[in-house]
């Protein structure tokens, strides 16, 4: 609403404003500045906030012991191979529903997204005997297919948003000019849907990166990612304070970048297209 | 929307037909793949709630059998009235805090566009992540209550993650803090879309802001509230991962919530039957919300 708000008024509010986003942040700060301290500051008394000699021996220990970087690697893979299995059925039926629509495509988008709320253990028990009389109980390869079905109908129903937003005038055109599908597809299409393609891209890497339901109980070790690793961490010791500091803080710092840009886009999926 | 499938004349007619077909071609993946791992899946979860399977899936019928032991178990009525205090607290607190935030952005502060990012990172990072920094931060042999003992104020007492009547509190409050940013974007983009004009006529008969609050813009915010409470109510009853990383469902079965007993049954307690029951309640419950919530958007979205 653009109101008139006093300037004292205005004022007051981000004062307030900011103090809040303070206090959410704190708990991500405290274990990112954590992560710096020895195990021994991280005890120490008074808390330090600031001043303390900063180190990087934690990352240095993590990687030492746990091999971290398999972890990492992991995450990476799971996380950019179900989007890019998912982009590849999802493109074209994308495509299809919002540029070939038929009388129930509203219906039949409603639908898919409405199984995206299904809670995941409904379909544990199949999932779970299927990948083990598969043998892909942990393997990448089985959690990038479980990834790319949990995460497919929200796929093909945000690009279909966007690619709803390419007016149709401009295929039409192109086709009386006499380009053919395939033409029409590469220079028209493309070039228009790009955008939304990556900014769906963007919040499915996340989605999928944040995941821990299916990679909790499908994986033990070799194909492990990150989540499933920060949760070995089970029981509070005061030993590991700092170490498990560092292992968070390499865990979240992509998605606190990636973050920044899909903010919008987070909104959109999670709530399901009730917010533009 | 113009019609994609108009065809220009003169083509070779196999070849229209086969563009005609294309779009339902390329969209078939898509929609088999879906049905076969959300309904396939939950029918087969279905049918084995109703067969004696133990340890491995078999498949002798025995019929509502593993539903009325589920229903005998404390085990299940504890999940469940967990499930009630968690659900209903995590929604009224997340819905009053989302929509006070909302308000409270919406007043023209400065560099509103560094703060909503900051209120949303909750919502984007891994809830294990987060969940584990709680646990740490909760504990009170090294977290909040340690630091205040040793800041000098001896008597301060916060334990609810190790006592059995407050830690389904411990998961509330992970919890709120998790969603309310989130909660507050969807009520931020209802304020802004708002008509000022309303406004402006109400401030020139005199109505003060709480009025216009209270009786104008909150009132016209009925379907943001729909919607948070649609998202919110799944998210508790799908509620893992924050469960799993803060508390494991302890102490004893404080926290244990219905998709944790789901998974403790199955696979740790050798009765799939009754975890496959509890998969099924749990399927029951979300899709009593959705869909209705579905079928009215679907009619309003004819309409308009």
């Amino acid at each position: 609403m653009a109101r008139a708000v006093s300037v004292r008024r205005r004022t007051i509010a981000t004062a307030a404003a900011w103090l809040i986003g303070f206090l959410i942040f704190f708990p991500i700060l405290w274990t990112i500045i954590t992560s710096f301290k020895t195990e021994l500051e991280a005890f120490s008394t008074p808390p330090k906030f600031l001043f303390f000699e900063w180190t990087t021996e934690n990352y240095g220990i993590v990687q030492e012991r746990s091999n971290y970087l398999r972890f990492v690697s992991n995450s990476l893979i799971l996380s950019i191979g179900s989007t890019l299995v998912a982009l590849l059925f999802a493109i074209p039926a994308a495509w299809a529903m919002a540029f070939a629509p038929a009388k129930r495509t509203k219906d039949l988008l409603m639908w898919m997204l409405s199984t995206k709320m299904m809670p995941p253990v409904g379909a544990l028990i199949p999932v779970y005997l299927i990948f083990r009389d598969m043998g892909l109980l942990d393997s990448r390869g089985g959690l990038i297919a479980v990834l790319f079905l949990m995460n497919l109908p929200i796929i093909v129903w945000m690009l279909y948003t966007y690619f709803k937003e390419i007016p149709g005038e401009i295929l039409e055109a192109a086709r009386m000019d006499g380009a053919s599908l395939w033409k029409e597809l590469v220079y028209v299409l493309a070039p228009m849907a790009v955008p939304g393609i990556a900014s769906t891209l963007l919040l499915n890497v996340i989605l999928a990166w944040n995941e821990a339901f299916w990679t909790l109980n499908l994986t033990t070790s070799a194909a492990a990612p990150l989540t499933a690793f920060i949760a070995s961490y089970s029981s509070p010791e005061g030993l590991f304070w700092a170490k498990l500091s560092a292992a968070s803080t390499m865990a979240i710092a992509p998605i606190l970048v990636l973050g920044w840009f899909a903010q919008k886009q987070l909104v959109r999926g999670l709530t399901f297209g009730a917010v533009k | 929307m113009a019609e994609a499938t108009v065809q220009t004349a003169g083509a070779p007619s196999a070849r229209n037909y086969l563009q005609e077909l294309l779009p339902r071609i390329v969209l078939a993946p898509s929609f088999a793949a879906i049905l076969l791992f959300v309904y396939g899946f939950i029918l087969f979860t279905g049918y084995l709630s109703f067969t004696d399977s133990k340890m491995l899936p078999s498949y002798g019928w025995v019929g509502l059998e593993n539903y009325s032991k589920l229903w005998a178990l404390p085990h299940w009525w504890r999940a469940i009235s967990n499930l009630a205090i968690f659900g209903s607290l995590y929604i009224i607190v997340c819905s009053v805090l989302g929509l006070g935030l909302a308000i409270l952005l919406d007043q023209k502060i400065r560099a509103e566009g560094v703060l909503r990012p900051i209120y949303l990172y909750p919502m984007a990072l891994s809830f294990i992540v987060t969940g584990t920094a709680w646990k740490w931060f909760l504990d009170p042999g090294i977290g909040l209550e340690h630091t205040m003992h040793q800041w000098g104020w001896e008597s301060f007492s916060f334990t609810w993650i190790k006592d059995r009547n407050m830690a389904i509190y411990t998961l509330v409050i992970a919890a709120v803090w998790q969603s309310s940013g989130f909660v507050m974007a969807m009520f931020l983009a209802g304020l802004r879309g708002v008509d000022n004009e309303i406004i402006k006529a109400a401030q020139i008969d005199g109505a003060s802001n709480v009025t216009i609050y209270r009786r104008i813009i909150i009132p016209l915010m009925r379907p943001v509230f729909l919607s948070a409470f649609v998202v919110l109510a799944h998210l508790a009853i799908k509620a893992y991962d924050l469960v799993i990383a803060l508390t494991g469902g302890g102490p004893g079965q404080a926290t244990e919530l219905p998709a944790t007993f789901m998974y403790s049954y199955t696979f740790t307690r050798n009765s799939m039957g009754i975890g496959a029951a509890s998969a099924t309640i749990m399927l029951i419950m979300i899709a009593s919300i959705i869909v209705p919530y579905l079928y009215s958007e679907l009619r309003t979205g004819r309409r308009s």
